[in-house]
Protein backbone atom coordinates (compact mmCIF):
# COMPACT_ATOMS: atom_id res chain seq x y z
CA UNK A 1 0.00 0.00 0.00
CA UNK A 2 1.09 3.26 -1.40
CA UNK A 3 1.43 6.39 1.52
CA UNK A 4 -1.47 8.18 0.30
CA UNK A 5 -3.84 5.28 0.26
CA UNK A 6 -3.06 4.74 3.59
CA UNK A 7 -3.18 7.87 5.04
CA UNK A 8 -6.58 8.45 2.90
CA UNK A 9 -7.44 4.61 4.45
CA UNK A 10 -6.92 6.19 7.88
CA UNK A 11 -8.44 9.03 7.84
CA UNK A 12 -11.87 7.73 6.45
CA UNK A 13 -11.95 5.19 9.37
CA UNK A 14 -10.93 7.85 11.90
CA UNK A 15 -13.96 10.19 9.84
CA UNK A 16 -16.08 10.30 12.90
CA UNK A 17 -13.63 11.51 15.68
CA UNK A 18 -12.98 15.23 16.75
CA UNK A 19 -11.80 16.46 13.05
CA UNK A 20 -8.70 18.37 14.85
CA UNK A 21 -7.83 15.27 16.17
CA UNK A 22 -7.57 12.47 13.09
CA UNK A 23 -5.83 15.73 11.15
CA UNK A 24 -3.04 16.01 13.79
CA UNK A 25 -2.47 12.12 13.49
CA UNK A 26 -3.03 11.77 9.97
CA UNK A 27 -0.07 14.14 9.79
CA UNK A 28 1.75 11.96 12.52
CA UNK A 29 1.31 8.75 10.67
CA UNK A 30 2.44 10.56 7.14
CA UNK A 31 5.57 11.84 9.13
CA UNK A 32 6.61 8.66 10.77
CA UNK A 33 6.37 6.94 6.87
CA UNK A 34 8.32 9.85 5.65
CA UNK A 35 11.17 9.24 8.52
CA UNK A 36 11.39 5.05 7.73
CA UNK A 37 11.51 5.93 3.43
CA UNK A 38 14.30 8.83 4.23
CA UNK A 39 16.18 6.08 6.00
CA UNK A 40 16.19 3.41 2.95
CA UNK A 41 12.66 1.42 3.54
CA UNK A 42 10.46 1.60 0.10
CA UNK A 43 6.97 3.42 0.60
CA UNK A 44 4.90 -0.27 0.90
CA UNK A 45 7.67 -1.79 3.23
CA UNK A 46 7.66 1.64 5.09
CA UNK A 47 3.84 1.60 5.67
CA UNK A 48 3.11 -2.07 6.22
CA UNK A 49 6.12 -1.21 9.21
CA UNK A 50 3.70 1.06 11.18
CA UNK A 51 0.68 -1.46 11.09
CA UNK A 52 -2.52 -2.19 9.35
CA UNK A 53 -5.22 0.93 9.60
CA UNK A 54 -7.95 -1.34 11.47
CA UNK A 55 -5.47 -1.70 14.12
CA UNK A 56 -4.41 1.43 14.69
CA UNK A 57 -8.22 2.73 14.58
CA UNK A 58 -8.75 0.15 17.29
CA UNK A 59 -6.13 1.18 19.74
CA UNK A 60 -7.24 5.26 18.69
CA UNK A 61 -10.63 5.04 19.39
CA UNK A 62 -9.20 2.59 22.72
CA UNK A 63 -7.67 5.80 23.67
CA UNK A 64 -10.38 8.52 23.45
CA UNK A 65 -12.26 9.51 25.64
CA UNK A 66 -16.45 8.94 24.76
CA UNK A 67 -16.98 12.24 26.44
CA UNK A 68 -14.60 14.07 23.56
CA UNK A 69 -16.16 11.99 20.61
CA UNK A 70 -19.71 12.74 21.52
CA UNK A 71 -19.05 16.54 22.32
CA UNK A 72 -17.65 16.84 18.61
CA UNK A 73 -20.85 15.46 17.46
CA UNK A 74 -23.32 17.49 19.37
CA UNK A 75 -21.41 21.12 19.69
CA UNK A 76 -22.39 23.11 16.31
CA UNK A 77 -18.83 23.75 14.44
CA UNK A 78 -20.28 27.30 13.76
CA UNK A 79 -21.85 30.13 15.76
CA UNK A 80 -26.02 29.70 15.82
CA UNK A 81 -28.21 32.05 14.17
CA UNK A 82 -30.08 34.33 16.23
CA UNK A 83 -33.61 32.81 15.23
CA UNK A 84 -31.75 29.19 15.81
CA UNK A 85 -31.28 30.33 19.00
CA UNK A 86 -34.56 32.00 19.61
CA UNK A 87 -35.89 28.39 18.22
CA UNK A 88 -33.62 26.59 21.00
CA UNK A 89 -34.95 28.36 23.92
CA UNK A 90 -38.62 27.57 22.98
CA UNK A 91 -38.21 24.33 22.30
CA UNK A 92 -35.97 23.55 25.94
CA UNK A 93 -38.96 22.02 27.70
CA UNK A 94 -40.01 19.58 25.15
CA UNK A 95 -35.65 18.99 24.28
CA UNK A 96 -34.17 19.69 27.53
CA UNK A 97 -37.01 16.86 29.16
CA UNK A 98 -35.82 14.82 26.62
CA UNK A 99 -32.11 15.08 27.58
CA UNK A 100 -32.50 15.04 30.92
CA UNK A 101 -35.18 11.52 30.71
CA UNK A 102 -32.40 9.83 28.07
CA UNK A 103 -29.72 10.59 30.71
CA UNK A 104 -31.43 9.27 33.30
CA UNK A 105 -32.69 6.04 31.43
CA UNK A 106 -28.34 5.99 30.94
CA UNK A 107 -27.67 6.64 34.61
CA UNK A 108 -30.19 3.56 35.14
CA UNK A 109 -28.97 1.52 32.98
CA UNK A 110 -25.39 1.31 34.19
CA UNK A 111 -27.34 1.05 38.01
CA UNK A 112 -28.69 -2.16 36.74
CA UNK A 113 -25.47 -3.69 35.23
CA UNK A 114 -23.75 -3.15 38.52
CA UNK A 115 -26.81 -3.71 40.81
CA UNK A 116 -25.99 -7.41 39.87
CA UNK A 117 -23.05 -7.25 41.53
CA UNK A 118 -23.69 -5.36 44.41
CA UNK A 119 -26.25 -7.75 45.10
CA UNK A 120 -23.80 -10.86 45.15
CA UNK A 121 -21.80 -9.11 47.22
CA UNK A 122 -24.79 -8.40 49.70
CA UNK A 123 -25.30 -12.04 49.38
CA UNK A 124 -22.11 -12.75 50.13
CA UNK A 125 -21.95 -10.15 52.97
CA UNK A 126 -25.10 -11.66 54.40
CA UNK A 127 -23.77 -15.45 54.35
CA UNK A 128 -20.72 -14.11 56.66
CA UNK A 129 -23.05 -12.78 58.88
CA UNK A 130 -25.18 -16.02 59.41
CA UNK A 131 -21.48 -17.59 59.61
CA UNK A 132 -20.75 -15.91 62.34
CA UNK A 133 -24.22 -15.25 63.86
CA UNK A 134 -24.25 -20.05 63.72
CA UNK A 135 -21.39 -19.55 66.54
CA UNK A 136 -23.25 -16.67 68.50
CA UNK A 137 -26.58 -18.72 68.52
CA UNK A 138 -24.62 -21.89 70.01
CA UNK A 139 -22.75 -19.83 72.71
CA UNK A 140 -26.26 -18.70 73.72
CA UNK A 141 -27.89 -21.24 73.11
CA UNK A 142 -25.33 -23.55 75.57
CA UNK A 143 -25.71 -19.92 77.98
CA UNK A 144 -29.68 -20.87 78.44
CA UNK A 145 -29.39 -24.52 79.14
CA UNK A 146 -30.29 -25.04 75.06
CA UNK A 147 -27.84 -27.06 73.53
CA UNK A 148 -29.64 -29.22 71.06
CA UNK A 149 -31.21 -26.22 69.17
CA UNK A 150 -27.21 -24.21 69.69
CA UNK A 151 -26.23 -26.88 67.60
CA UNK A 152 -28.48 -26.60 64.99
CA UNK A 153 -27.92 -23.36 64.62
CA UNK A 154 -23.90 -23.84 64.80
CA UNK A 155 -24.64 -26.31 62.11
CA UNK A 156 -26.57 -23.69 59.28
CA UNK A 157 -23.80 -21.21 60.37
CA UNK A 158 -21.11 -24.08 59.63
CA UNK A 159 -23.89 -24.15 55.88
CA UNK A 160 -23.41 -20.39 55.47
CA UNK A 161 -19.66 -19.96 55.98
CA UNK A 162 -19.19 -23.05 52.79
CA UNK A 163 -21.82 -20.74 50.91
CA UNK A 164 -19.60 -17.79 51.62
CA UNK A 165 -16.52 -19.29 50.28
CA UNK A 166 -18.54 -20.49 46.93
CA UNK A 167 -20.05 -16.80 47.10
CA UNK A 168 -16.95 -14.68 47.32
CA UNK A 169 -15.85 -16.29 44.16
CA UNK A 170 -18.91 -15.69 42.85
CA UNK A 171 -18.46 -11.83 43.41
CA UNK A 172 -15.43 -11.34 42.45
CA UNK A 173 -16.03 -13.18 39.29
CA UNK A 174 -19.49 -10.88 38.91
CA UNK A 175 -17.23 -7.84 39.24
CA UNK A 176 -14.53 -8.59 37.21
CA UNK A 177 -16.97 -9.56 34.75
CA UNK A 178 -19.18 -6.60 34.54
CA UNK A 179 -15.95 -4.42 34.39
CA UNK A 180 -15.19 -5.66 31.52
CA UNK A 181 -18.83 -5.57 30.06
CA UNK A 182 -18.79 -1.56 31.27
CA UNK A 183 -15.34 -1.57 29.00
CA UNK A 184 -16.55 -3.01 26.30
CA UNK A 185 -19.89 -0.50 26.41
CA UNK A 186 -17.92 2.48 26.33
CA UNK A 187 -16.36 1.10 22.97
CA UNK A 188 -19.10 -0.06 21.63
CA UNK A 189 -20.47 3.58 22.09
CA UNK A 190 -17.48 5.24 20.85
CA UNK A 191 -17.61 2.59 17.68
CA UNK A 192 -21.00 3.88 17.02
CA UNK A 193 -20.19 7.40 16.62
CA UNK A 194 -17.28 6.56 14.59
CA UNK A 195 -19.51 4.44 12.56
CA UNK A 196 -21.84 6.94 12.19
CA UNK A 197 -19.02 9.47 10.51
CA UNK A 198 -18.34 6.70 8.12
CA UNK A 199 -21.59 6.55 5.99
CA UNK B 1 3.00 -5.07 34.10
CA UNK B 2 0.23 -2.72 35.91
CA UNK B 3 -0.99 -0.02 33.39
CA UNK B 4 -0.86 2.75 35.57
CA UNK B 5 3.16 1.60 36.17
CA UNK B 6 3.45 0.87 32.47
CA UNK B 7 2.15 4.29 32.07
CA UNK B 8 4.42 6.37 34.12
CA UNK B 9 7.79 3.82 32.71
CA UNK B 10 6.89 5.00 29.21
CA UNK B 11 6.75 8.42 29.78
CA UNK B 12 9.91 8.86 31.48
CA UNK B 13 11.45 7.13 29.16
CA UNK B 14 10.24 9.31 26.50
CA UNK B 15 11.28 12.16 28.68
CA UNK B 16 15.01 10.72 28.57
CA UNK B 17 15.26 10.25 25.13
CA UNK B 18 14.65 13.77 24.38
CA UNK B 19 16.58 14.94 27.36
CA UNK B 20 19.89 16.22 26.25
CA UNK B 21 18.70 17.32 22.89
CA UNK B 22 15.67 17.86 21.13
CA UNK B 23 13.97 15.03 18.71
CA UNK B 24 11.22 13.20 16.63
CA UNK B 25 8.81 10.88 16.63
CA UNK B 26 10.57 8.22 14.47
CA UNK B 27 14.11 8.55 16.65
CA UNK B 28 12.16 8.32 20.06
CA UNK B 29 10.70 4.95 18.97
CA UNK B 30 14.28 3.93 17.42
CA UNK B 31 15.96 5.23 20.81
CA UNK B 32 13.52 3.63 23.27
CA UNK B 33 12.87 0.59 21.27
CA UNK B 34 16.02 -1.47 23.39
CA UNK B 35 14.14 -0.76 26.36
CA UNK B 36 10.62 -0.54 26.04
CA UNK B 37 8.42 -1.54 22.84
CA UNK B 38 5.74 0.92 21.94
CA UNK B 39 3.62 1.63 18.52
CA UNK B 40 3.45 4.68 16.81
CA UNK B 41 -0.14 5.85 18.65
CA UNK B 42 1.10 4.77 21.95
CA UNK B 43 3.93 7.34 21.32
CA UNK B 44 1.78 9.90 20.41
CA UNK B 45 -1.04 9.62 23.10
CA UNK B 46 2.55 10.28 25.29
CA UNK B 47 3.62 12.94 23.45
CA UNK B 48 -0.12 14.40 23.46
CA UNK B 49 -0.20 13.77 27.40
CA UNK B 50 3.50 15.18 28.40
CA UNK B 51 2.93 18.40 26.76
CA UNK B 52 -0.57 19.26 28.41
CA UNK B 53 1.15 18.20 31.20
CA UNK B 54 3.60 21.26 30.29
CA UNK B 55 6.54 18.68 30.36
CA UNK B 56 7.97 19.21 26.81
CA UNK B 57 7.56 21.84 24.13
CA UNK B 58 6.77 21.13 20.34
CA UNK B 59 7.88 22.87 17.21
CA UNK B 60 7.66 22.60 13.83
CA UNK B 61 10.56 22.51 11.39
CA UNK B 62 11.65 22.16 7.98
CA UNK B 63 13.22 18.87 7.20
CA UNK B 64 14.19 17.99 3.51
CA UNK B 65 11.30 19.72 1.68
CA UNK B 66 8.75 18.50 4.62
CA UNK B 67 7.07 19.57 8.26
CA UNK B 68 8.98 17.29 10.85
CA UNK B 69 7.74 18.11 14.57
CA UNK B 70 10.55 18.27 17.36
CA UNK B 71 10.27 18.11 21.18
CA UNK B 72 11.97 19.25 23.38
CA UNK B 73 11.83 18.93 27.04
CA UNK B 74 11.16 21.58 29.24
CA UNK B 75 12.08 22.29 33.12
CA UNK B 76 9.34 20.56 34.35
CA UNK B 77 9.95 16.98 32.42
CA UNK B 78 13.62 17.59 33.70
CA UNK B 79 11.86 17.52 37.34
CA UNK B 80 9.77 14.55 36.28
CA UNK B 81 13.06 12.22 35.72
CA UNK B 82 14.56 13.15 38.99
CA UNK B 83 11.63 12.35 40.78
CA UNK B 84 11.49 9.12 39.10
CA UNK B 85 15.23 8.61 40.23
CA UNK B 86 14.32 9.17 43.71
CA UNK B 87 10.87 6.76 43.18
CA UNK B 88 13.19 3.95 42.18
CA UNK B 89 15.66 4.18 44.54
CA UNK B 90 13.44 3.11 47.09
CA UNK B 91 11.42 0.48 44.61
CA UNK B 92 15.30 -1.04 44.18
CA UNK B 93 16.26 -1.11 47.90
CA UNK B 94 12.80 -2.78 48.62
CA UNK B 95 13.38 -5.29 45.65
CA UNK B 96 16.89 -6.33 46.89
CA UNK B 97 14.64 -6.71 50.27
CA UNK B 98 12.79 -9.34 48.69
CA UNK B 99 14.82 -10.95 46.37
CA UNK B 100 17.13 -11.91 49.17
CA UNK B 101 14.47 -13.01 51.40
CA UNK B 102 13.91 -15.14 47.77
CA UNK B 103 17.37 -16.43 48.21
CA UNK B 104 17.58 -17.34 51.93
CA UNK B 105 14.49 -19.39 50.83
CA UNK B 106 15.95 -21.11 48.80
CA UNK B 107 18.78 -22.15 50.78
CA UNK B 108 16.23 -23.15 53.28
Amino acid sequence: MKKLEFLDALRKKLFGLPSHEVEERVSFYSEMIDDRIEEGLSEEAAVADIGTVDGIMMQIVGEISVVSIVKDKIVPKRKLRAWEIVLLALGSPIWLALLISALAVVVSLYAVLWSVAISMWAVTVSLAVCALGGVAGLLLCLYLGNSATGFVILGAGVVCAGLFIFAIYASLSLTKGTVLLAKNIVLWIKGGFIKEGEK
Amino acid sequence: MDIQLKRGLLDVCVLTAIKNEESYGYKIIKDTAPYVQMSESTLYTILKRLETAKMLTVRSAEHDGRLRKYYKITESGLNRIGEFKDEWREVMSIYKFVTKEDASDEKA
